[in-house]
């Protein structure tokens, strides 16, 4: 090959000579124009004459895969070495099982060797179909006996390169872009065959400027990608070695990617001479696959027959890097590489037409899903032969940069298809627009396209011809005519990654979804109705679509009716799957384990381990354990956590969310278990003494809001009897409660609300410090505030609803105004805040302290405004304790009865003593004496109630 | 004579001030034609947008309009159709003055305008009679009034309708027939009653953004124009561009002679460009300054300091000059614009004049002492 080579040498001098004699007569020659000019010139000779063939590509360029197709059909290399992360080869198998485009995904969270808090790593490598480097992969993988090697750095590598921030020299992230298609590949950083692009701004606008064009991809498809479509092979090597040498040689000095880029070109000459030394391979049997700008690569290990000092490959990281293939589609790269937007669409659309007009069989991986034309294609052109590109390669350069681009003649079926689509698409978007626009776009659009010298419309021309012609309003949420011709042209492709290439936890969840009947690859919205007690068998696909709500994001899963909550089980329940349009999201999720339950179960574990992981966490983490992985053990270790955690906590501002996580938990426990599980005790135990050490604290404390000193006292008066059955002291709490001495006004409350509960403060005693509180004219305007604090008292003390209804009441009547309604917003928002479950408990007491209708209002004496009866008088005056239960039908019972309260005394010791008999008080023997003097009243009643 | 004519007038139209300029182009086109087109499209766009070195002309032609290349490319394409053009954009975007390249380098005439108000009649679009004429002589070709639009149908030039949004609907509507059948009956004539259009003529119509909905056209209309929105300039190296080529316009107009300090142009620009976002930000009609703030503003600002400072000051620009002349032109309500600004000054321009320095503490003191007069 190489002795071919040699005339190439004298061809290119003519040339040379040309474009030294240009920078003389521009710049007076001997200075840099001449150098670049010239040195462009013998980049390409140098590429040419390089042993083993260099193929330069540019991405999502169909000139570079049609001529890729023809050289791959004429020359048949046995190996080809790709510009291809290395360690991305076996994802490339899987290729064939998905539906393009997709992209190779490359992750890593267990990070050993970078900074840490940069990850997770994630790096994407999109590929579709119209590509260059599709075709050799295709070719490669299909064809017997033919190796492919990818030479690229790793994707390692492609981080331990980065400059600085991680989104440095790559694109990464998708700031800026809308759409959920566009964000199809989240923030990784993108890799990419044959990235050919100016590389600083002034020469782009430059290109753009003369070439009185509009965006990059725009002059791409004029200058170069038109031109280069009907080329021979020769022509399109030459040309784009050109481009690549042009961009290559005018860049910024301080352009610190080429640094980078040089790396990667040692690298892949190391890898490929390693791999010809290792393979015994015949250079003449190779392909080199590299972007342009890699192709006429300056560094030392540059060809095989350099001399360079053996290149050393710097070693990997300790990071374990997991691969997968994730669905990709044109505008998520169009928006990671910062191409205009449809710019791959119409490169697509673009193949698709040559493909059908070349007369050239592209390749394509057998089994490939979607792109029904194509085989269509296949079938139509069969048979055609490529041209010939035998002999050697003369100067094609001199003829291509001569002759102004050849473009294609006017297309007229073509562009008429497209301007009635156009206004059928408009019509459908809501535009005002009918035939004589369709006339008039056509019109235009050749007008356009011949004021810019074009003979045929591009599509970019059609698209300015048609927001001329049909757009007049601008109308927010509809889509505008731009976005019409580009779903025209193509439109947005969305791949999808197939069944097999999945990993292990996607065909699981794809397996278990299996029953419900839907097409899962769909990506629309689909609803789905499950019927628990028709279909049990059911019963499965809900747990996991339960459990993938809780793993994946808002949206993918949605349930629209049916809650799964501790103690409930759903008879129907109702889904929205879009299952389809979130597989990246699922197959992400299998780069963490095998299986749902797996996953689940470890961050599961890992939020309950973490360092700042509360006490309340871990009994969440129990309660879904429970929920969505069953059985004892997980929940029991998650409670031992939760033990260990409170335990160990020095705040209390969960409280409130423990106290209705373990009440929940132990009422499940209750209803399904004989038994209460040890942590569950344990928990009870430990959190009795934990919150009776923290009570005085807290009350004294400022920072400590009355919400969680309430819901600290719920905890110990709720769950007091369990704690004391399993041998907590009272005595600690009602030390606690004694140590304790607030001065907020709300606190206060609650200790005298908690003092009340304990029997430490009679009730009249509570009810005479309020009214001596309102009747101070100097603490009336904290009264609230103490108010506030006996409705968060509710919760440990319900008994104390009938107080709290008063306490209201007589704030309502006694409050002066400027008091009462600048507080009364505070109060609603705290009932409906913090207390929602006891509102109706005040309700139900006021509804029955309050009488029930106007009438009954004007004569109502509200009960704690009643004069005492003699009775409560009684109790009153008389000896605490010694009151109760001396009369009445109980007390009657016991004395004519006294056997087992005699038994009851000699068994504790103490002496049996009866009270004189009862003597009736004197008021009821008045009563008894009437009613025997007039019996008719009472026989009348009682034959009525016989009745 | 075209010199003498110049001379004369306030404001020359665009095909007397580039009278020269438009022969030459004409002398040299070689490309096709549309229709009875003095310029090829090409040549259209050539002397609206100026020439490269790249073009290969003798004389540089310079650029008259800034903006995107698209606007007028699909501008002219819509001319060489079969519809009318119709520019949308914010007050002072240059849509008016694009419309009068156009129809000077198309046809050489772009004088025949009707200016649409809510007072235009169809007779302002159609013709009119001359009442004396009539009386004397009866109904007739000779005691017709043609209106611009009619003259340029019979020419076979562009017409032009400013503000097309502010006149009624049935005053619009009046177009479609000239748009679609091209030609205009005249009922009253027993004889030679249709004025035909001439092959060439074309309309070319402006609506301000900012009043859409006034008088929204009828779909039948808008179906009979192609709309070119043109966008306010918010790229600050055209914007200056624009500046500086609109005020030496202006300068040599009023013969004088006088330097506009890059700085100065910066410290406007970029105030514009501050008070555009703080506009921008805004909830509320009333956190909004009245004016648009386009370019045209900018231009009005810089012409009022200049001539500020040449018939009042010492001849030199000056900071504190353009400072009053910013306000006193974008201060319209007498209490919101007023306070709009004094917080812009007090908030933007006196911690930048601390730490920059330079003309932007002149350009402070000028500022606030007008916004003090005027409150």
């Amino acid at each position: 090959m190489s002795a071919d080579m040699s005339p190439v040498v004298t061809t290119f001098d003519a040339l040379r000579g040309q474009l030294l004699d240009a920078a003389e007569a521009f710049s007076g020659g001997g200075d840099t124009l001449s150098g670049i000019l010239a040195g462009m010139v013998d980049d390409v000779d140098r590429m040419l004459r390089e042993e083993l063939e260099i193929f330069p590509v540019c991405h999502h360029s169909p000139a570079s895969a049609l001529a890729m197709t023809r050289r791959l059909r004429t020359k048949r290399p046995k190996v080809v070495y790709l510009e291809l992360c290395e360690d991305l080869r076996p994802l490339l198998d899987e290729l064939r099982n998905c539906r393009l485009p997709v992209a190779l995904q490359a992750f890593a969270t267990q990070l050993d060797g970078f900074p840490p808090g940069s990850g997770p790593l994630s790096v994407v490598a999109p590929v579709t179909e119209a590509s260059a480097e599709y075709q050799a992969i295709a070719y490669a993988l299909d064809t017997p006996g033919v190796e492919l090697v990818l030479v690229d750095r790793s994707v390692d590598h492609v981080f331990q390169w980065l400059p600085g921030e991680p989104d440095g020299t790559a694109s990464s992230g998708v700031e800026g872009v809308d759409g959920e298609e566009a964000a199809l590949h989240g923030d990784a950083v993108g890799v990419e065959i044959g990235d050919l692009r100016p590389r600083f701004a002034e020469l782009e606008a430059h290109l753009l400027h003369h070439g009185k064009v509009r965006h990059w991809s725009e002059w791409w498809d004029q200058y170069v990608e038109q031109p280069l479509t009907g080329a021979d092979y020769d022509t399109y090597r030459q040309a784009m070695a050109l481009i690549g040498s042009l961009f290559r040689r005018l860049r910024p000095t301080e352009d610190d990617r080429l640094a980078i880029d040089e790396e990667r070109e040692r690298y892949m000459w190391t890898r490929i001479r390693e791999h010809l030394t290792a393979s015994g391979a015949d250079p003449a049997d190779c392909l080199y696959v590299c972007g342009a700008f890699h192709a006429v690569s300056r560094v030392a290990e540059f060809g095989l027959a350099a001399d360079a000092p053996p290149y050393a490959i710097s070693p990997r990281t300790g990071t374990r890097w997991l691969y997968g293939l994730i669905p990709s589609s044109h505008s998520a790269i169009e928006a990671q590489f910062g191409l205009a937007q449809g710019s791959v669409s119409i490169a697509a659309a673009t193949w698709a037409k040559a493909g059908r007009r070349g007369g050239v069989t592209p390749y394509r991986l057998e089994g490939q899903q979607g792109g029904r034309t194509r085989t269509k294609t296949v079938k139509t052109v069969k048979g055609s032969e490529p041209p010939a590109t035998a002999g050697p390669a003369g100067d094609r350069l001199s003829g291509f940069l001569a002759a102004p681009p050849v473009l294609d003649g006017l297309d007229e079926d073509e562009l008429r298809g497209w301007c009635v689509d156009i206004v059928r698409l408009a019509r459908r978007g809501g535009y005002l627009a009918s035939t004589a626009d369709a006339i008039a776009v056509f019109e235009t659009s050749i007008l356009l396209a011949g004021l810019r010298g074009r003979a045929r419309p591009t599509p970019y021309d059609f698209a300015d011809a048609a927001v001329t012609c049909i757009e007049k309003d601008v109308v927010p949420g509809r889509r505008d005519v731009r976005r019409l011709c580009e779903i025209l042209l193509g439109g947005d492709r969305i791949g999808a990654v197939g069944y097999d290439a999945l990993p292990p936890l996607a065909r699981d969840v794809y397996d278990r979804l299996e029953p419900l009947g839907l097409d899962l690859s769909r990506r629309t919205q689909q609803r789905v109705l499950l019927d628990l007690k028709a279909n049990p068998e059911l019963e499965p696909c809900s747990d996991v679509l339960w459990k993938l709500r809780y793993l994946l994001p808002d949206g993918a899963v949605r349930p629209i009716m049916g809650v799964r909550r501790l103690g409930e089980r759903p008879i129907q329940e109702s889904w929205d799957l879009a299952i389809g349009r979130h597989q990246r999201s699922i197959i992400e999720l299998g780069y963490e384990g095998v299986t749902v339950e797996q996953v689940l179960e470890q961050r599961l574990r890992r939020t309950v381990w973490e360092p700042q992981a509360t006490a309340g966490v871990a009994l969440t983490a129990v309660a879904d354990a429970i929920l969505y992985l069953g059985g004892r053990r997980f929940a029991d270790e998650f409670g031992n956590r939760a033990v260990e955690l409170l335990a160990t906590e020095r705040t209390v501002d969960d409280a409130p969310e423990v106290l209705r996580r373990i009440r929940r938990l132990l009422a499940h426990y209750r209803a399904t278990e004989p038994e209460l599980p040890a942590w569950c005790e344990a928990f009870v135990t430990v959190g009795y003494a934990h919150y009776c050490t923290l009570l005085p604290t807290a009350f004294a404390d400022d920072d400590t809001g009355v919400r969680q000193v309430g819901a600290m006292l719920g905890f110990l008066f709720t769950l007091e009897s369990l704690a004391l059955s399993l041998g907590c002291d009272r005595a600690q709490l009602e030390l606690a409660v004694r140590q304790s001495h607030p001065e907020a006004p709300a606190k206060v409350a609650l200790l005298w609300a908690a003092k009340t509960q304990l029997g430490l403060l009679p009730r009249d005693e509570l009810r005479a410090r309020c009214d001596e509180l309102l009747s101070n004219p100097l603490v009336v305007p904290a009264f609230p505030l103490y108010l506030s604090g006996f409705v968060q008292a509710l919760e440990p003390v319900p008994a104390l609803a009938p107080f709290v209804v008063e306490a209201l009441s007589k704030a309502f009547a006694r409050l002066p105004d400027p008091v009462l309604l600048p507080w009364l917003p505070t109060l609603i928002m705290t009932l409906r805040k913090h207390v929602p479950e006891l509102v109706p408990v005040l309700v139900r007491e006021a509804g029955r302290t309050f009488p029930g209708g106007l009438a009954e209002l004007d004569a109502w004496t509200p009960p704690w405004e009643r004069p005492a009866v003699p009775i409560r008088q009684g109790r009153q005056t008389g000896e605490a304790g010694a009151a109760p239960g001396r009369s009445g039908p109980a007390a009657a019972l016991l004395a004519r009865h006294p056997q087992a309260c005699d038994a009851v005394a000699a068994l504790l010791g103490c002496p049996a003593e009866w009270p004189a008999a009862e003597v009736p008080e004197p008021g009821q023997v008045e009563v008894r004496e009437l009613l025997a003097r007039h019996p008719t009243t009472t026989g009348a009643i009682a034959a009525l109630l016989d009745r | 004579m075209t010199n003498e004519m110049t001379n004369e007038m306030l404001r020359a139209p665009a095909e007397v001030k580039y009278a020269a300029e438009l022969d030459w182009l004409e002398s040299i086109d070689d490309g096709p034609k549309p229709f009875s087109w003095r310029l090829s499209p090409r040549m259209v766009r050539l002397f609206v947008l100026g020439s490269e070195r790249s073009d290969g002309l003798d004389r540089e032609i310079p650029q008259k309009w800034f903006g995107d290349r698209g606007f007028v490319e699909r501008s002219i394409v819509t001319l060489a159709s079969d519809r009318g053009l119709l520019l949308i954009g914010d007050p002072g975007t240059g849509k008016s003055w694009l419309a009068e390249l156009l129809a000077a380098a198309i046809c050489r005439n772009s004088t025949l305008v009707v200016q649409g108000t809510a007072g235009t009649t169809e007779d302002h679009i159609k013709y009119s009679w001359n009442v004396s004429t009539v009386i004397a002589k009866g109904q007739s070709r000779e005691s017709m009034i043609p209106s611009p639009i009619m003259t340029a149908m019979e020419q076979g030039v562009i017409g032009r309708f400013e503000e097309l949004t502010r006149s009624t609907s049935d005053v619009q509507d009046a177009l479609i027939s000239i748009l679609s059948e091209k030609y205009v009956s005249i009922p009253e004539l027993d004889t030679d009653n249709t004025v035909f259009a001439r092959p060439g003529f074309s309309i070319i119509a402006t609506a301000n953004s900012r009043d859409r909905g006034v008088n929204d056209l009828s779909s039948a209309l808008k179906r009979r124009f192609n709309f070119v929105r043109i966008p306010v300039v918010t790229s600050k190296t055209s914007e200056a561009e624009i500046v500086r080529f609109r005020t030496a316009e202006l300068l040599r107009r009023h013969r004088i002679e006088l330097d506009v300090p890059p700085t100065l142009l910066d410290i406007l620009l970029q105030s514009f460009a501050d008070l555009r976002a703080a506009a921008a930000s805004a909830t509320s009609e009333d956190e909004k300054l009245e004016s648009a703030l386009s370019t045209a503003e900018q231009i009005g600002v810089l012409e009022d300091a200049i001539l500020h400072s040449h018939f009042f000051g010492d001849r030199t620009l000056r900071a504190e000059t353009l400072g009053g002349s910013l306000v006193g032109s974008l201060a319209r309500r007498a209490p919101e614009d007023l306070a709009i600004l004094n917080k812009y000054w007090h908030g933007v321009v006196e911690p930048r004049s601390q730490k920059d320095g330079g003309e932007w503490t002149s350009f402070l003191e000028g500022g606030r002492q007008t916004i003090s007069t005027l409150s």
